[in-house]
């Protein structure tokens, strides 16, 4: 793909302060490109930074967070001034699809109040013409327009999350960040909603971040990943190319890992846990539980390479691979 | 939407086997009590002959089965006996009281709710603040207080310096000077009302603003509050639409659950201030050992206890709609 | 600031409250810990030993008789009399002292009575389930409705003058909302995996309670109990501010009635009104800190507020990772 990205994030932190002074560096210096229409993945566990880094994006975490870095959309840095400069964007250019099977609607409110009320507050559209676009925007995820008065509890847990991605659309966004839009679905209920995803952003034109814990999902809907382990990217590239030729043992791992058939939960069977990101880490924070660690992994902290063109990975496995560094 | 019916349904059933348990301990707990209405007569003609004729005519010969049934059709009938002392029907007794006493609590109450959402509400948003703490200690120590140590309180150090009249219902020299006007009437009645309703307001206040406080919290930390600020909601219109809302339905239970400690309030606030209501009535039947008095006014507090839980039930309902049993 | 939820919560809260955050089983150190790290806990515990304190060795610390008349009437506070005298001329330090005993014992009596029945309704309940369970929570949410207060002025009528019966009655009537706490926790107890292996390994329902359900409880029903000692402590000024408490106790309660009735306000005697008032509301405050404190650490509820005026803030690169 040759075009411009519509979103670029570069070296992007975020810190959480915890309580006793403490700070919890949970983003630690992720980039990415976004291009139009590109649908890329985000995977690693839970814990890793993932949902932490699109709340980032949308200006959405809370006052113990302090962030740093830059998200530009179409070339403007919209973290240039935080939240002044992030909230004209928020749901108009960049929308999020939450987990609608969560608490992501308000209980007593009916869900077609609860999509008119981005488009009322950001002027696309208001009174009929805003109820008239909610019916269609249900149709549009599959549900019948006439359900627009309904309350939460009488959806379904499929039909909530199809209500949170018609919400995400309310505004006409141009990309969506989805955060674990199948997580407590049931597997026939998951795969529908994936290929709604894969539709719409082909049919409106979207760029899509889908953030996720499940690795084969990831390869259905996208055309790129990025893994995170401990806050940072450890491998990025096209989505055939990691499936192919995975170049940190943690993407081989998260292949070989088998989701929970129920799944409920960030169930993945590779032995040990994640370090905690309240301290420095030495080496290779994936060491301890690698299980190709040789001498270098327990001191050295690997070095981002280009193992192929568009494909990267922090590990000293490919300290053999004479590539430069990506710029 | 059956099962919203059938809710509006077993609450009504469970409000009604309420006041039938209440009623119940109420028989039981006075015939607990030595001795009967009767044998404390003290009179020239009460002979024992006398006594055992009220007896049979009073029903207190029977046995205590019959005797519930007994009280059982009296209250049917809207009969809750005469009192040991003046030997008026209590019901009539107790009506003057209780409207000077609803009254008293309707002003305390708003006054305790209006001003505990408010706080309860910014504290909750300013969590961690110096306002949120500020709130929450001055909350927590209205609470704490005995309701008639503060009554007291006030009488001593507040009373007097602005002037307000800390005993009765009348100044005395009211209509000395020819009937008053009605607008003067109200006036010293309102003056007469304000430190006790005061005095159970600063009580219910605290505790208001720590329910409202807490149920706020709680439901600022639900997802859909981060989606309505994702949608671009004002921190104003988030509190209002998502977080007000939800937050009454635990403030709404709670508040119906405290009505108890507000009525005992009321009681004590009134005996501190004599201020002439169902409290005063109640410390005085109490002192005067005027138990079916006592036993009429427990009841009708009780019962009126539970109607207010039932119509927060109904509120409730009204609230949530996921409501269905 | 830890106290957060200084009240009761709901019925219907309190059964998902302790449902959650109970997945591992506790060590004997957990509420231990759990106090000492949050100051307004340990603050609590230290008024709450000070006042037992005082209740145990009280009768050595009074300066005076509580019965003699050892100044003139109403006398304000002097090198003699540190908090002056009450409208018999008593001493009003000896008093307070003398009342922290009783009111203390009430509090501390009665709270354990309602521990007692609420601990024991809420473990059949929550253990034995079905029937019993209904029956048992349908008592529990009539009384819950009945308002405590006028029904404990009416059984202290009829029954009180005492503090043995004041004791009971304070306690028969508070035990609601403790056996609703502990149902709830009973309930997840019994699902955890470890209490369904000892089953399957053949344990009685007694050892099953005794060794399994109650040690996982205790700390819960402890929290309760310390919350129930600041309601028993506060019922007790109540019944005995009406004219129903114990004719030969003198409590805190039974000074603010003296005050009331001696006509404190009238002789100016501030000294006879404030500390009794003081003496409670500190007791109440304390133990709801304490109380509150092991509730919330037992009982992690609270997430991450969505909402604030505060923002994230910016930072910029490199700056702050240097500062550390």
């Amino acid at each position: 793909m040759s075009r411009e990205p519509i979103l670029s994030v570069e070296d992007l932190h975020v810190w959480f302060d915890l309580s006793g002074g403490s700070e919890l560096h949970a983003v630690q210096g992720v980039s990415f490109d976004l291009r139009p229409g590109e649908r890329m993945g985000l995977v690693g566990e839970s814990g890793c930074g993932k949902t932490t880094t699109i709340l980032a994006m949308m200006g959405l975490l809370p006052s113990s967070a302090s962030v740093a870095g830059s998200v530009s959309l179409d070339g403007e840095n919209i973290m240039a001034r935080g939240e002044d400069t992030v909230s004209p964007h928020r749901w108009k250019d960049i929308a999020m699809v939450f987990q609608g099977a969560m608490n992501a609607f308000n209980p007593v409110k009916t869900i077609g109040s609860q999509i008119v009320e981005p488009m009322e507050l950001h002027g696309t559209a208001t009174g009929k013409a805003a109820r008239g676009q909610t019916r269609e925007l249900l149709e549009l995820v599959g549900i019948s327009g006439d359900r627009v008065n309904n309350y939460p509890h009488e959806f379904s847990g499929g039909m909530r999350q199809r209500a949170a991605i018609a919400l995400a659309l309310a505004c006409e966004p141009r990309v969506l960040l989805a955060d674990e839009p199948t997580t407590a679905l049931d597997v026939m209920v998951q795969a529908q909603i994936l290929e709604l995803l894969v539709r719409l952003t082909r049919d409106l034109g979207l760029s899509m971040i889908l953030v996720t814990h499940d690795l084969p999902v990831v390869a259905q809907v996208c055309d790129r990943a990025a893994v995170m382990y401990a806050g940072e990217i450890v491998e990025m590239g096209a989505m055939s190319t990691i499936y192919h030729d995975p170049r940190h043992p943690y993407t081989r791992m998260l292949f070989g890992a088998t989701p929970d058939l129920l799944g409920d939960a960030d169930v993945i069977s590779i032995p040990g846990a994640p370090p905690r990101l309240d301290r420095e880490i030495v080496g290779c924070p994936f060491a301890p539980r690698c299980d190709s660690a040789f001498a270098p992994c327990a001191t050295v902290a690997p070095r981002r390479m280009e193992t192929s063109p568009g494909h990267e990975a922090v590990c000293h496995l490919n300290d053999h691979v004479v590539a430069k560094e990506p710029a | 939407m059956e099962g919203r019916a059938d809710y509006v349904v077993k609450r009504t059933l469970f409000a009604l086997l309420t006041v039938f348990v209440a009623v119940t301990i109420n028989f039981l707990l006075f015939r607990a009590l030595p001795g009967d209405a009767v044998s404390g007569l003290r009179c020239q003609h009460c002979t024992i002959q006398f006594k055992a004729a009220l007896r049979h005519d009073l029903g207190l010969d029977k046995s205590k089965w019959e005797q519930y049934k007994i009280y059982l059709k009296q209250l049917a009938h809207g009969n809750l006996g005469l009192s040991d002392v003046s030997h008026e029907p209590v019901r009539g007794l107790l009506w003057d009281p209780l409207k000077n006493t609803l009254l008293m609590l309707t002003l305390g109450t708003v006054f305790s709710i209006i001003f505990g959402l408010l706080t309860g509400v910014v504290a909750a948003w300013r969590r961690g603040t110096w306002v949120d703490k500020g709130s929450l200690w001055t909350s927590l120590a209205f609470y704490s207080m005995p309701t008639q140590w503060l009554g007291l309180m006030i009488v001593y150090f507040v009373a007097d310096r602005i002037g307000l009249p800390h005993g009765g219902i009348q100044s005395p020299d009211l209509g000395i000077l020819g009937n008053p006007s009605t607008y003067d009437y109200w006036k010293d009645r309102l003056e007469h009302m304000i430190l006790p309703a005061l005095t159970l307001g600063l009580v219910l206040y605290g505790e208001y603003t720590l329910i409202v406080r807490s149920a706020m919290l709680e439901t600022l930390g639900e997802d859909y509050v981060l989606t309505a600020r994702a949608k671009g909601l004002s921190n104003f219109a988030i509190v209002r639409k998502h977080g007000l809302r939800n937050a009454m339905l635990p403030i709404v239970t709670l508040i119906a659950l405290s009505l108890g400690f507000i009525v005992g309030g009321a009681i004590t606030v009134e005996y501190v201030f004599d201020y002439p209501g169902i409290g005063l009535a109640i410390v005085d039947a109490i002192d005067k050992r005027d138990y079916t008095f006592l036993q009429g006014a427990f009841l009708l507090l009780t019962i009126s206890v539970i109607l207010f839980n039932f119509l927060a039930d109904l509120l409730y309902f009204k609230l949530d709609p996921r409501v269905t049993t | 600031m830890t106290i957060d939820h200084p009240l009761p919560a709901a019925p219907e809260q309190l059964e998902e409250l302790s449902a959650e955050g109970l997945g591992e089983r506790r060590t004997p150190g957990f509420i231990r810990s759990a106090i000492l790290t949050q100051p307004a806990a340990l603050v609590g515990l230290g008024v709450l030993f000070f006042f037992v304190f005082i209740a145990i060795f009280g009768s050595y610390l009074e300066p005076y008789s509580i019965h003699d008349k050892t100044g003139p009437v109403y006398a304000p506070p002097s090198s003699a009399h540190w908090l002056g005298t009450d409208d018999g001329g008593v001493d009003m330090l000896s008093l307070l002292i003398a009342g922290t005993r009783v009111s203390m014992e009430v509090g501390f009596a009665a709270a354990l009575v309602a521990m007692l029945i609420g601990g024991a309704v809420g473990v059949i309940s929550g253990f034995v389930g079905g029937i019993i369970d209904v029956v048992l929570m349908r008592i529990t949410d009539i009384f819950l409705v009945i308002p405590d207060i006028p029904l404990m002025i009416v059984m202290a009528a009829i029954f009180g003058r005492s503090l043995r019966n004041i004791i009971i009655i304070i306690g028969i009537i508070y035990w609601t909302s403790t056996a609703r706490l502990i149902r709830a926790q009973v309930k997840s107890v019994r699902e955890r995996v470890y209490v369904k292996r000892a089953r399957s390994l053949g344990a009685t329902n007694n050892r099953l309670v005794f060794k399994h359900v109650l040690p996982q409880v205790a700390p819960l029903l402890i929290a309760n109990t310390v919350l129930m000692v600041a309601l028993a402590v506060f019922a007790e000024t109540y019944i005995t501010f009406l004219g129903l408490g114990d004719p030969s106790a003198i409590s805190w309660g039974r000074l603010i009635e003296n005050a009331f009735l001696g006509n404190a306000v009238l002789n100016n005697a501030w000294w006879a009104i404030v500390p009794p008032g003081v003496c409670v509301t500190i007791v109440i405050l304390a133990c709801t800190m304490v109380g509150q404190s092991m509730e919330d650490a037992l009982n992690p509820r609270l997430k991450v507020g969505h909402l604030s005026v505060r923002r994230f803030r910016l930072r910029p690169l490199g700056g702050k990772l240097d500062s550390e």
